[in-house]
């Protein structure tokens, strides 16, 4: 029986992120061909993988995932050292609860001030994540790009609302950003379109938003195969960035991961690496064992 | 192409405060301009009517039929409304909407039935929209075939193969477009309709006409026969009317050819040859479209 | 791709006799594209139309049935490689191995959890399906009395795993009545099996070391007509197994190469020790095409999240999720508890019922069906609109519920807000949250009666 496995090539390939500090810098993307298919196409990159801290103690954390924190939490700086030290994080995700306008309201400057100390004790790739509300975010991003100028930080959620503001401060800082809309490949292409007039396109990561399995894992899992799809298929230069998973928050948010501690680790874990095979380029996990699962599945490759 | 103007709306705020108050002024005004722009059917979109329905249906019937001569496209989901308005239809009207769903079966087709007015009929089913080609027409044959046996004729069905916004789900315009190449095949004899301008949902208003009239042109020429749209539209009117016939031979081409060369063009002719392109799926729909 | 009814009625004589039973000869080409008539039933097409159709219609990936009754499994038959194409049809089954060098012990404890094992999440069933069980002693009698067993105690289908031929054969005829999956039968094994393969007309297993070997194997059953096959590329890690099934998937569908098309397994129990990583390639063999996944575990800690995931991603893309029309009852409201409302779109549901629970008030959520579109959409479609919100409300009886007259919207419908004061007089329309994560606090903050 004479068989011709069908490779597929395709002609162009995701664009190249780097973002963190020179002497570790990150390298995501670069792909030319659909995740994990190195039999038929080169990734230089293995995906990207993020431990999630907050500037402030978390409240609403399900004891299974405080419980390896419980000793840093109320310190960042030492919370990301434990991440890198202890578990080995090799990037951090840095959310900036207590600016919430509907929460403790910081102003940017004390947030910009945190976010610096931690980049300089983490000295390892770090993005800064707002809160979601598109003119605090704007004043607080901007903030943190001038604090950390020349950080090479990735800085999000950078959103139709707020992006020519943030985008201008990252530029001129040398940070890279994340381009969030939300479940839409339209809105993802019109928000790529408007920050190419003024943005370089390598510095851009996209986020469709995330959601957890059970709670809308299938919507996320098929926009991020789509977005990669509109790429490599249809070389459609404004939907080659590479992907954001965040999926943090939304898997330790669902009742089933707050169960017992097995159960929550494989619901980060497996919303993950579903969303791997999906495309996603870059996570942002919370518990270190769903981290280091995920990261020694794709390390094997 | 047969224009039915869409522009008599409850949707709109000011005739649906007109209709309500009873107040004949902006009624007119909306009605004659259609009427001027050579609109061939009126749809007079009422909506459910919940309060008063046969009198406010009257009230509106008897009153456009006062201002104009051209036949009226009823256009509300209350049966009870709509037969007061069909009684009182001097010249053949046509019954909008109507779908193959339970509803649509046993409150709308027999009325179409008993007054022998025009039935829109949607592929919409119980089971919602289809999702292809394929099984629109499948739902469309059950319907059709349902309405056949009330003993409405083929040539009084106007399928609607239904729209859905660009933004939504670009692949439904194929299929939108697949299906109308097949109708002729599975409902010898009906005509096609449309509610135009729910392609555009949710794009910039300032690109939704660009986006509309594109399409119509598009649809004109593989079979479609009628389209709900605005009145108002000039240009779309003047397109499918045979006015523009650069334009609308450049849509043509912009259909057939995968890359039109752009360079010689005017601003506007380029906006057409990247909106044509856009709405054949050759490349992702975003509301920047013109801008790429 | 699955032949369309449009390319069918070409080949049809398009004179609607009727005599097919259907009403017109597109109606018949639709129902044959949808697998509903067979080509037969027109007495009018000519033979050599027939013949080219037939070719065309058999789908390039076949469909095989493990097991029989109710708790039968069928697989196969898929047509796309993304779900966002058109939809996975086919969930993949999920097997549980036993092996009879356990102790008999834990293969009890193990029969025991799968009998009883079912988990119900917005009434959808979430079950395993096959029990695959495994000869690894040297006793042959051993194999056959833990077969026996497992068909005494469960009546789910059957997986059965031997290299020792005979022993599969036969175990094979042992339960042949219940339809058992035997594996494996590979290049080495399967002259001496075909006998009594084909006297038995079971579902076949089939394991090579390539893909091309695999596809020689087939070739070679087929011929002596065994229809119903799996395929196992023998993929030794989660990267083998994406690479294997993703190239078989693509030579069934996109090269029409009959011999590979056949649904597939994929054995994630032997490719890692570690429960948690068996689990995640579990999951990646669900995405990436898998027919049949077999596991070696029982705990529903590990089994819970690779059940819902294989939900999600078999999840028909192409129709909203939709939950049931009603007012919920979160956590034993009472009649001074907040009504909130929200559309039947799963996704709605789910978050804004997390985020109550997770404030920790008790509460209605009032449950409108906008067929499945969300709240501004169904909106602008009448679905979610005042009158249609009130009607619902009357029709539901919401108000005998609770002794307030407060009722909260999602905080994105702004305009519904003045649409319900004037359709519900006496209530009091309160505009929740943008955002369901704000739920909690808004409720904490705002809510007293």
């Amino acid at each position: 029986m004479s068989y011709e496995p069908p490779l597929e090539k395709y002609t162009v390939s995701i664009r190249e992120v780097a973002w963190g500090p020179a002497a570790k810098l990150k390298k995501i993307g670069g792909e030319n061909t659909l995740p994990f298919h190195y039999f038929e196409g080169a990734l230089p990159n293995p995906a990207g993988l993020a431990m999630e801290i907050l500037d402030v103690r978390p409240e609403s954390w399900s004891p299974i995932v405080l419980e390896p924190f419980e000793d840093v939490v109320s310190d960042p700086v030492r919370w990301a050292r434990k991440c890198i030290d202890v578990y080995g994080a090799e990037a951090l995700c840095l959310r900036l609860v207590s600016t919430d306008p509907m929460g403790m309201n910081k102003s940017a400057g004390e947030a910009a001030e945190m976010a610096k100390k931690v980049a300089d004790a983490a000295g390892v790739p770090l993005i800064v994540w707002g809160t979601e509300a598109e003119e605090k975010d704007a004043e607080v991003l901007v903030e943190v790009a001038k604090a950390c100028s020349g950080g090479n930080l990735l800085l999000g959620p950078v959103v139709k609302g707020n992006y020519p503001d943030v985008s201008k401060a990252a530029l001129e800082h040398g940070h890279a950003i994340v381009a969030q809309a939300s479940m839409d490949a339209n809105l993802t292409k019109e928000l790529n379109i408007a920050l190419c007039k003024s943005f370089p396109p390598d510095r851009i990561v996209v986020d469709p938003t995330s959601s957890a399995l059970g709670y809308g894992f299938e919507y996320t899992y098929s926009i991020i195969e789509r977005i990669k799809q509109f790429g490599l298929f249809d070389k459609d230069k404004m939907m080659l960035m590479p992907i954001l998973a965040d999926v943090a928050a939304d898997c330790w948010r669902a009742k089933e991961a707050k169960e017992s501690k097995e159960q929550g680790i494989l619901w980060e874990a497996i919303t993950g690496i579903s969303f791997l095979l999906a495309g996603a380029n870059l996570l942002v996990v919370r518990h270190p064992e769903s981290y280091r699962l995920i990261r020694e599945m794709i390390m094997e490759c | 192409m047969i224009l039915i103007g869409e522009d008599l709306n409850v949707m709109s705020k000011d005739l649906a405060q007109a209709i309500k108050n009873r107040n004949p002024d902006p009624v007119e005004r909306c009605i004659r301009g259609q009427e001027m722009n050579g609109m061939d059917y009126l749809d007079l979109n009422v909506g459910p009517v919940k309060k008063d329905p046969v009198e406010t249906m009257e009230w509106l019937v008897n009153l456009v039929q006062g201002i104009t001569e051209c036949p009226l496209c009823l256009d509300t989901t209350n049966p009870v409304a709509m037969e007061a308005g069909l009684k009182l239809c001097k010249k053949k009207p046509i019954l909008n909407s109507a779908s193959g769903s339970t509803e649509g079966k046993e409150k709308m087709m027999p009325l179409a039935a008993k007054y022998k007015c025009g039935l829109v009929l949607s592929v919409i089913n119980d089971a919602g929209l289809p999702a292809d080609a394929d099984e629109r027409a499948a739902s469309i044959m059950e319907s059709v075939a349902y309405a056949n046996d009330l003993g409405i004729a083929n040539e009084d069905i106007w399928v609607d193969p239904v729209l859905m916004p660009v933004g939504i789900d670009q692949r439904q315009i194929a299929a939108y477009m697949e299906f109308v190449r097949m109708l002729p095949d599975i409902v010898p004899g009906a005509k096609t309709t449309c509610g135009l301008s729910n392609l555009s949902y949710g794009v910039p208003k300032n690109l939704r006409g660009l986006l509309n009239r594109t399409f119509l042109v598009m649809i004109q020429r593989i079979g479609q026969t009628s389209a709900i749209v605005s009145g108002f539209d000039e240009e779309l009117i003047r397109l499918v009317r045979g006015d523009l016939p650069d334009l609308v031979n450049l849509i043509h081409r912009a259909m057939d050819e995968d890359d039109v060369d752009l360079s010689g063009l005017s601003p506007k002719e380029v906006e057409y040859v990247k909106t044509t392109n856009v709405l054949m799926g050759r490349s992702l729909f975003s509301s920047s479209w013109l801008e790429v | 791709m699955a032949l369309k009814g449009a390319d069918i009625l070409k080949s049809l004589p398009k004179t609607n006799c009727k005599e097919c039973g259907f009403p017109t000869c597109f109606a018949f080409a639709m129902k044959i594209a949808t697998g509903g008539a067979k080509l037969d039933q027109c007495p009018h097409i000519n033979p050599e139309s027939k013949a080219e159709l037939e070719a065309l219609l058999a789908p390039p990936m076949k469909l095989v049935t493990i097991g029989t009754g109710d708790k039968a499994m069928v697989i196969g038959e898929e047509e796309v490689l993304f779900r966002h194409e058109k939809s996975f049809f086919r969930e993949t089954a999920i097997a549980i191995l036993l092996s009879d060098d356990e102790e008999p012990g834990v293969i009890d404890e193990k029969l025991r959890k799968i009998q009883g094992f079912h988990f119900e999440r917005i009434g959808q069933k979430l079950n395993v399906n096959l029990v695959a069980v495994s000869h690894d002693s040297q006793d042959k009698g051993k194999y056959t009395s833990l077969v026996k067993k497992a068909m005494e105690f469960t009546d789910m289908p059957l997986l059965l795993v031997s290299c020792e031929t005979e022993a599969l054969l036969e175990a094979a005829a042992l339960c042949a009545r219940r339809r058992p999956l035997v594996y494996p039968i590979t290049k080495e094994n399967v002259g001496a099996a075909l006998p009594k393969l084909k006297e038995l007309k079971l579902p076949v297993g089939v394991w090579a070391k390539s893909l091309e070997e695999l596809a020689g194997v087939t070739a070679q059953l087929q011929a002596e007509g065994i229809e119903e096959m799996v395929l196992d590329p023998g993929s030794k890690n989660m990267l083998e197994a994406v690479r294997d099934q993703t190239l078989i998937r693509r030579s069934a569908l996109k090269k029409g190469f009959r011999p590979l098309g056949y649904p597939t397994m994929a054995f994630p129990c032997f490719m890692y020790s570690d429960k948690f990583k068996e689990a995640l390639a579990a999951a990646a063999c669900i995405a990436k095409y898998a027919g049949i996944v077999v596991l070696n575990q029982v705990d529903e800690r590990f089994l819970l999240p690779v059940l819902v995931q294989r939900f999600n991603i078999y999840t028909d893309p192409r129709r909203p999720m939709t939950v049931e029309e009603k007012a919920y009852e979160i956590l034993n409201p009472d009649e001074n508890s907040p009504i909130l409302i929200s559309t039947n779109y799963a996704l709605d549901y789910f978050i804004v019922s997390g985020a109550i629970e997770e404030a920790g008030i008790p509460a209605y959520l009032a449950i409108k069906n906008t067929d499945g579109l969300g709240v501004l959409a169904a909106w602008t479609s009448g679905k979610f609109n005042g009158e249609a919100i009130a009607e619902f409300i009357k029709k539901f009886g919401i108000e005998n519920k609770v002794k307030h007259r407060k009722l909260i919207i999602p905080g994105v419908a702004r305009k519904l807000k003045g649409e319900l004061e004037e359709e519900l007089p006496g209530w009091e329309i309160i505009l929740g949250p943008q955002e369901a994560s704000e739920i909690p606090k808004f409720l904490a903050e705002k809510w007293s009666v």
